[in-house]
């Protein structure tokens, strides 16, 4: 057989007999599964939950998520540009449960997740919003601030009207009749703790509400999107009134009403005390 | 000498730094929001592969940074130093840093899910680089700087040349390092089929005769070459400018030959050229060990210099092989092979973009954006933008090319359009004309101005803008700053009265402040202004004439205006009209108000008789980086809105 020429070959092969006529028969068929299980084991079928940090840039989410991640103090970090994630194990019920110094832990059981940090900067905040959009098994989001500059109007304006946005989109997606309905809870994890300037949490609670409130309203009286068309003014779905409709102030409590359950803890990435601890804990409640 | 040398990633971890003086975190943050997400630097996306030398340095009040970035892994390279300090060597201490580090950890980089990077032991090599390079600035201070800027890519290649065969030959290196005179002579025998012939003086191929027979000599010759190679380090000065001498007289051309010559030595045959090499190098490592041993400390640094020469040697090789590879195309059947499996990609995806493969697509959008009527300039940078981005990407499973651009130029035009903080207008007066008891400012009125060319719109919108404040019940008073045109007072007075009637029930209060024509524009406005802050205005709107951005004499008096008015906001209306001379307007507007001021936003007016070409405000967009705030859509009092960044680049991409 060793001794066949080129022709001989393709004379056997185009001459039609059963051992042709089957191997073709396989190919044909065998090809496209194949191809099919190359494609499918490339990508896994199951994807670990996701929690996403969201934020105001200087918040500290890059420097919370190495935290979490180093465990024994955060890498220094600078703005970001683009949304990175980090798989994290967490348990409800280990010797270790409240702190996320466990990586050497191995009672209990642990469930793994994506910790997704997004880019903080105004330009790139479309970036995080698309993260909150396309992320499958969003469990939770972490909304990060800066406590020890929400005193000043600077900070706390642009800070608050990010959380508008989020909280809206997710408002809007607990109501949504579709497939992808959901109802994420969210933390708002006053940062800085440890510098002198910083809000306790219910100071960062109820200075974000009153600025909710007169966001809500400024929003309500402004203009139209130019992308609205004239048969859309006065829909349901263009009508963004956060919370419960047409009450006088916005507490944190009316989104309660779409099973969105907001929390402020306070807490510091920098320092042991108060540390990141409790805000671990919240996560690992919620996967 | 440096302040700081930071190694991050664009997720914003830094993974290695070392700092020599306290540097304020703000300064890298402020450098990586204007170049990299704001681009206010005026270059487009930041490319791979660019030295440090050709990215612009980014200067702070005190420090400059220089910088570097690989694109592939997210890599930027930061080094921070005082403004005063003249340091000619730091573009070379930057790029060769990012080819060790890259060489080095670029593996655990590609991992996904993790910031972790094990790069503890980077510190010796950096060392070890600042050391070198540190050396020799001093050497080359008394010498011109672009020289010995020019000397540094040959050197860099050369390096490679001296101890390849045997990568422990530490002695030879560092011989081979402070000569590099001699290295390219020596490599021209042992590959003896390539066709390209280093144009070496014959000064230089004497010395290369001096070196073989020096290199196939025994131990007293190899010694001797320590004693040249001591020597050499001494007269650093010397060396650097005998290796400069050689570069200069070769151009451009002579470098690509070096470079060449360099991608050749890999494939070196086992001739007895090559032995003799090898054998002197064996020769020279025994000589350095014996030498190490006295000088103990020395000797270890040496050797880790010698792997540091290492992997800057090899990553040059590589580039030449790349260079070279590109020039020389293989045969028919790799050809064909090529071609068939390259349109199998196009299909299933997983290719690897080339310019090649960009080009004619990126024409067509930059075509399809002119359709659009965004301006030639803005067009081509924008395409130039995303193809510096997406050469070398990897296209997704059955994605084709046309869409991969189409997502890289939609997420382009939404972080151009994208302003960087929230343009709330009514949040913004509220803070102004009713501040927080805490912020110890007083109560005063908002002052909004509008500015643009003849015919755009000017008090149309203003008009427009003063309706939606009124339905919010401010007391708004709108002065007429045009007092060139005639009628142009009594065109606003007709518009007062119809808003006056207009919103009569819903509160608002509007009156008209006008000092005639004739006057100068700067302190009518002045007066309306303290008018307005008497009688207790919460806005006041100044209109004014309308110019042309290019007649200097018009524009000039834009400056003294702004410094009278104090406007909170200077909005310019640009009509959607009108095609590239919108760049030059927006440029010239926004360069009127003086150093310290600046537009702060853009009124596009007549959208609605455009339909899908919205490109002006592309245009005016990235010609400034000023954000657009209002967009006119209609000719009645309420078709004024938002501006909204999904709707543009909706119909900025959309086909037909």
């Amino acid at each position: 057989m060793a001794s066949l020429t080129f022709t001989e070959l393709v004379e056997i092969i185009m001459t039609p007999s059963l051992p042709v006529i089957l191997i073709g028969i396989i190919l044909i068929l065998g090809g496209p599964i194949l191809f099919h299980l190359v494609l499918s084991s490339s990508s896994t079928y199951t994807v670990p939950p996701s929690v996403l940090l969201l934020g105001p840039d200087n918040a500290g989410k890059t420097a919370l998520l190495t935290l979490f991640e180093r465990g024994a103090k955060p890498s220094a970090t600078h703005t970001s540009q683009v949304s990175h994630s980090i798989e994290l194990n967490a348990s409800t019920d280990s010797v270790t449960k409240a702190s996320f110094r466990n990586h050497d832990d191995a009672t209990g059981t642990h469930t793994k997740f994506f910790l997704v940090d997004t880019p903080g900067h105004g330009k790139l905040r479309n970036v995080a919003m698309g993260k909150l959009a396309r992320t499958e098994k969003t469990k939770a989001v972490v909304f990060l601030v800066d406590a020890a500059a929400l005193g000043e109007q600077e900070t706390l304006a642009p800070t608050a009207a990010y959380l508008y946005d989020v909280l809206l989109f997710l408002q809007k997606k607990a109501t949504s009749k579709g497939k992808d309905k959901a109802s994420i809870p969210v933390l708002i994890a006053a940062n800085k703790m440890d510098l002198f300037t910083a809000l306790p949490a219910t100071m960062v609670k109820t200075h974000l509400e009153t600025e909710l409130t007169r966001i809500r309203a400024s929003r309500s009286k402004g203009l139209l999107d130019s992308g609205v068309g004239i048969d859309d003014v006065g829909s349901e779905e263009q009508d963004g009134w956060l919370g419960e409709y047409g009450s006088e102030k916005f507490t944190f409590q009316q989104m309660g009403e779409f099973d969105i359950d907001v929390e402020v803890l306070a807490g510091s990435v920098l320092t042991e005390e108060p540390g990141a601890d409790k805000w671990w804990w919240w996560i690992a409640q919620r996967i | 000498m440096l302040d700081a040398f930071e190694v991050l990633t664009t997720s914003g971890v830094v993974l290695w730094s070392r700092t020599y003086a306290p540097v304020s975190p703000s300064i890298v943050n402020n450098f990586i929001a204007d170049t990299f997400i704001e681009e206010k630097t005026g270059t487009i996306a930041p490319t791979d592969s660019q030295s440090a030398a050709t990215n612009p340095a980014y200067r702070s009040d005190q420090h400059t940074l220089k910088w570097t970035f690989v694109k592939e892994l997210g890599l930027i390279f930061v080094v921070v130093y005082r403004s005063l300090l003249h340091l000619s060597w730091v573009d070379k201490l930057v790029d060769n840093i990012k080819t060790i580090f890259v060489e080095l950890y670029g593996e655990q980089l590609t991992k996904p899910h993790t910031t972790l990077v094990e790069c503890h032991s980077f510190g010796e090599y950096f060392d070890q680089q600042l050391k070198e390079l540190d050396k020799s600035s001093h050497a080359g201070y008394i010498s011109p700087i672009d020289e010995e800027s020019a000397s540094h890519p040959a050197a860099a290649g050369l390096k490679y040349r001296g101890h390849a065969p045997n990568g422990t030959a530490a002695h030879d290196t560092t011989s081979a390092d402070s000569t590099p005179i001699q290295t390219p002579n020596a490599s021209r025998p042992s590959t003896p089929g390539n066709l390209v012939v280093a144009k070496a003086g014959p000064v230089a191929k004497m010395s290369r005769r001096a070196r073989k027979a020096h290199n196939s000599g025994s131990a007293p010759a190899s010694s001797g070459d320590e004693a040249l190679a001591s020597s050499r380090l001494k007269k650093g000065a010397k060396a650097t400018k005998k290796g400069r001498k050689w570069n200069a007289e070769g151009f451009a051309d002579e470098e690509d030959d070096d470079v060449q010559l360099d991608y050749s030595r890999p494939s070196l045959t086992s001739d007895s050229e090559a032995e003799a090499v090898g054998r002197s190098s064996a020769l020279d490592a025994v000589e350095s060990s014996t030498w190490g041993s006295t000088s103990k400390g020395k000797f270890i640094l040496k050797d880790l210099g010698d792997e540091v020469h290492d992997i800057l040697a090899s990553a040059e090789a590589q580039k030449a092989e790349k260079a070279a590879r590109a020039d020389t195309k293989t045969g028919l059947l790799g050809s064909g092979v090529n071609a068939i499996s390259g349109l199998f990609r196009n299909v299933v995806g997983g290719k690897t973009l080339t310019k090649e493969d960009l080009d004619k697509a990126m024409k067509g959008m930059e075509d399809h954006l002119l359709r659009k009527n965004v301006a030639r300039e803005a067009a081509v940078r924008l395409c130039e933008g995303v193809e510096k981005e997406l050469v070398g990407v990897k296209t997704g499973n059955f994605e084709s090319i046309n869409a991969k651009i189409q997502a890289a130029m939609e997420s382009s035009l939404t972080k151009m359009l994208t302003p960087t903080s929230s343009l709330d207008l009514l949040r913004e007066i509220d803070s102004i004309t009713a501040p927080p008891v805490t912020s110890l400012r007083k109560a005063r009125p908002y002052v909004i101005s509008i500015v643009g060319v003849n015919g755009v719109g000017k008090s149309t919108n203003l008009s427009k803008i003063c309706f939606f404040l009124l339905q919010n019940k401010y007391k708004v008073l709108i002065a007429a700053g045009d007092t060139f045109r005639s009628g142009a007072v009594e065109q606003l007075a007709v518009h007062v009265r119809n808003l006056k009637e207009l919103t009569a029930r819903e509160g608002g209060k509007v009156e008209l402040y006008q000092k005639g024509y004739g006057k100068d524009a700067a302190a009518v406005a002045k007066d309306a202004v303290n008018h307005a802050a008497q009688e207790g205005y919460d806005v006041v709107l100044i209109d004014t004439a309308g110019r042309r951005h290019n007649d200097q004499r018009l524009m000039s008096s834009l400056e003294k205006f702004a410094k009278f008015a104090q406007p909170d906001k200077i909005l310019m209306v640009g009509e959607a009209l009108v095609g590239t001379d919108s760049v030059a307007q927006a440029r010239n507007f926004n360069a009127a108000f003086g150093s310290d001021r600046a537009l702060d936003g853009f009124i596009i007016s007549k959208c609605d008789t455009v339909g899908d070409m919205v490109g002006t405000l592309v245009s005016l967009v990235h010609a400034t980086n000023v954000p657009v705030v209002f967009v006119g859509v209609g000719q009645h009092y309420s078709d004024l809105r938002n501006f909204s960044v999904k709707w543009a680049v909706q119909k900025l991409l959309s086909s037909n």
